[in-house]
């Protein structure tokens, strides 16, 4: 009895999932479509423009698009310097953190293990070539066994 | 085995790993593709200067959303539950090896034929030999022989652990009172690293696993050895 009553309703009215249409509060302002309260010189410029625009001067014309509107285009699409700001603050903490890695380098850790030594690394290296490490598309496969050498 | 300067996978051993490795470079493409067209749109949408406040509905471009979405989305998981059930065909295996986790050792156990059994710790770093791996080269390899479908049962005999090899794309979890199998097959003969993957206690990033492949008459005599030393 349910799906009947909701299957007459499909195909007999589009549901709706607009809230501006429904009415939901605060998506349709109500300042964007009413004129703000105007005072007594610009409720006269309005019935002057209820007649022939060509008889507006140009102050009349921009007075009228004040009273709709708060900014031009210009002022509208100017930016602004804050990106600099911004950027200068990014640059200050990485920095900052860059010293306090350093400062922990220094005063925190202890010794690296003797396996970095540069003399054990060859070692490993020529370990790992002997071994064929990855020889198909990875470590063993850039080496030119022939002529003992990284492949160009 | 993964060195500093790897980004991908490393080199597969087994073929199932060869089929993930293509696997992931299919999802990964699909992956960056979306990303792509995200980061396209979002950058459009942000710096646009057409604006409409009144747009009530968009029958067409819903329809592309939901529809392209789910088609891609069965891109991905038709390769995918290819590998799946690849990976549980039924295999009849050579050999069958037992990996039992031990904090914070592996023990293996070759029992088909005769009661081969041993230990494999790590050799801590202080004792490494010249050019051996630190954390990853161990005192026993598990010598296994090449082109050999291979069933691995897997367990632990106190905490939770885990086998894992990537090369040979073999993960399982060893869990306690519980035999796990894993199957893989060694297509190249090498020396393929792995470490323990589930936490397991203070030493659980000192327990690794290294799989030694090596010609059938090798493992043979490898496996005389083994057992008059024990």
């Amino acid at each position: 009895m349910l799906a009947t009553r909701a299957l007459s309703l499909i195909g007999k009215r589009a549901i709706s999932t607009s809230v501006c249409v429904r009415g939901g509060h605060g998506v349709a302002k109500v300042e964007d479509y009413t004129l703000p309260d105007l005072s007594a010189d610009q409720k006269s410029l309005k019935e002057k423009e209820k007649g022939s625009w060509a008889a507006l001067s140009n102050e009349e014309k921009i007075a009228l698009y004040r009273i709709s509107f708060k900014q031009s285009f210009a002022e509208m699409n100017q930016g602004s310097s804050e990106w600099k700001s911004v950027v200068g603050g990014i640059f200050f903490f990485v920095g900052f953190t860059g010293l306090v890695v350093l400062w922990q380098r220094k005063y925190v850790y202890g010794p690296v293990p003797h396996t970095f030594d540069p003399e054990y690394k060859e070692k490993e290296l020529q370990r790992m070539l002997d071994m064929r490490i990855n020889p198909v598309e990875g470590f063993s496969a850039k080496w030119d066994y022939e002529n003992k050498q990284w492949k160009k | 085995m993964a060195h500093p300067t790897l980004l991908g996978f490393q080199d597969a051993v087994s073929p199932v790993m060869e089929e993930l490795l293509h696997f992931h470079d299919h999802a990964l493409m699909i992956v960056f593709m979306i990303s792509t067209l995200v980061l396209y749109i979002i950058v459009a949408m942000v710096t646009t200067k057409l604006t409409n406040k009144y747009i009530l509905d968009s029958q067409e471009i819903e329809i592309i959303w939901t529809v392209l979405p789910a088609l891609i989305l069965i891109l991905i998981a038709l390769p995918s539950l290819r590998i799946l059930y690849l990976m549980d065909e039924i295999n009849d295996p050579h050999l069958t090896i037992k990996a039992i986790g031990h904090q914070w050792y592996w023990s293996y156990e070759y029992t088909d034929y005769e009661e081969l059994g041993f230990d494999s710790y790590m050799i801590p770093t202080q004792d490494l030999a010249s050019g051996q791996f630190r954390l990853l080269d161990t005192d026993h390899r598990m010598v296994v022989p090449i082109e050999s479908p291979i069933r691995m049962l897997i367990s632990a005999e106190d905490v939770l652990h885990s086998w894992a090899v990537p090369s040979l794309g073999v993960k399982m979890d060893a869990v306690p009172g519980r035999l796990n199998q894993a199957a893989f097959i060694a297509s190249r003969p090498g020396v393929f690293y792995g470490q323990c993957s589930e936490i397991c206690g203070a030493n659980h990033s000192f327990m690794p696993i290294v799989v030694e492949a090596v010609p059938l008459e090798h493992f043979e005599k490898w496996s005389s050895l083994m057992l008059e030393d024990a």
